[in-house]
């Protein structure tokens, strides 16, 4: 009889979370917080291994989770090099990350991750993020889905490239662009957060 | 006017009609998928409180998840089609809204669905502040115009259907 006593606000509880009737959020790193598992080893398509740590440059880091299957990421990808460029004129490492965990058979296996390398001649790491655990941590979302450090590994940045996927020659607010400046000038980045469509993470099954 | 010529006006009239007719179909067929800025996307969901309960999609073409769960959203629509508006939004890119359509058509959608313009973040936030832009995205939405639930990844028709049924009986 006891263990109703005990059980039953148990079950209540359950029941009232599962039928909560709000919006969740969906926990994306804030800004301010520190880069997670910056320690941790992940395998460039090169076969170096490496970590956020490794690659970190004295004014900060750019993790991009980007993957081989994203038509978003492909109307993007003419923008990765010339970021790249600009990061690293500007002391910041720069690193994409896979998390493609559940698609690694579907065209997102290391091996597809290299060609794709080689056909875009990515001028940054392109890792593989193992079990999408950097992506989860980080409250990644999609690809492309950018978050940007300083020099203290604090998040500065986060969310998209630019407000036009399609078309560089028609941004009108290239985000990243203007909070790498930002950053390096140490002014305040605003945005500090943007949003834009992608596609979602195939997170491990 | 002889037989000869009173068949030849006959077949020309036919051949006129069936121009007409095919024409008129394929505007039909294109005005189901309408374009859609964030603002109209908000009169249009408004217009259903207090009569309907909402069910917000947003898929691509190029979605794979959303692919699979596109039948199972249909299959909802056509179970509660007097308790549920069902509102599809593409957010495919424009050279893609042919594929779009042809979709649509494949799946037997032949109610009004959407084709979202402009910029995304307008868009994104319209359609949920706590979305953050991956595909696909769901949102029901209550008789009452308050919100049950969101999320990202798609669903299975057991979950679309357990918060369709709170939004009908809120």
């Amino acid at each position: 009889m006891k263990k109703i006593y005990f059980v039953l606000p148990l079950i209540c509880a359950l029941f009232l979370i599962a039928f909560l009737p709000l919006e969740k959020p969906m926990d994306e790193l804030s800004i301010g917080a520190k880069a997670p598992m910056a320690d941790v080893e992940v395998t460039d398509v090169s076969g170096e291994k490496l970590t956020l740590n490794d690659v970190a440059r004295k004014n900060g880091l750019l993790v991009n989770f980007s993957c081989n299957t994203c038509p978003w990421v492909e109307a993007w990808e003419d923008r990765y090099n010339p970021i790249a460029k600009l990061a690293k004129e500007n002391g910041i490492g720069i690193i994409a990350l896979n998390p493609n965990a559940g698609y690694r058979n579907k065209g997102e296996s290391l091996k597809d991750m290299k060609e794709r390398a080689n056909q875009s001649d990515y001028q940054f790491y392109y890792a593989l993020d193992k079990g999408a655990k950097i992506a989860k941590v980080f409250g990644a979302t999609r690809t492309p889905h950018i978050f940007l450090f300083n020099s203290d590994m604090e998040l500065v940045y986060r969310g998209a490239i630019d407000d036009n996927a399609k078309n560089a020659d028609k941004v009108e607010q290239p985000y990243l662009k203007n909070a790498i400046k930002d950053l390096v000038m140490g002014n305040q980045i605003n945005p500090q957060t943007t949003k834009s469509l992608g596609c979602t993470i195939k997170w491990p099954r | 006017m002889n037989i000869r010529q009173l068949r030849l006006k006959y077949i020309v009239w036919i051949f006129l009609l069936s121009i007409v007719t095919s024409e008129s179909s394929a505007q039909q067929a294109d005005s189901k998928l309408q374009d859609i800025t964030p603002d109209q996307l908000q009169e249009v969901v408004d217009s259903y409180q207090g009569e309907k309960a909402v069910l917000i999609n947003v898929w691509a073409t190029w979605c794979a998840p959303c692919i699979e769960e596109f039948p199972e959203i249909v299959k909802l629509q056509r179970n509660y089609s007097e308790e549920l508006k069902v509102i599809f939004i593409s957010a495919d890119f424009p050279n893609s809204r042919d594929k779009a359509k042809e979709f649509l058509k494949e799946q037997g959608v032949d109610w009004i669905t959407y084709f979202k313009t402009g910029k995304d973040e307008a868009f994104i936030n319209t359609v949920s502040e706590k979305w953050t832009g991956a595909l696909p995205f769901s949102k029901v939405i209550d008789i009452n115009g308050n919100v049950v639930d969101s999320w990202e990844k798609k669903a299975s028709y057991k979950k679309f259907e357990r918060h369709i049924k709170t939004a009908i009986n809120p």
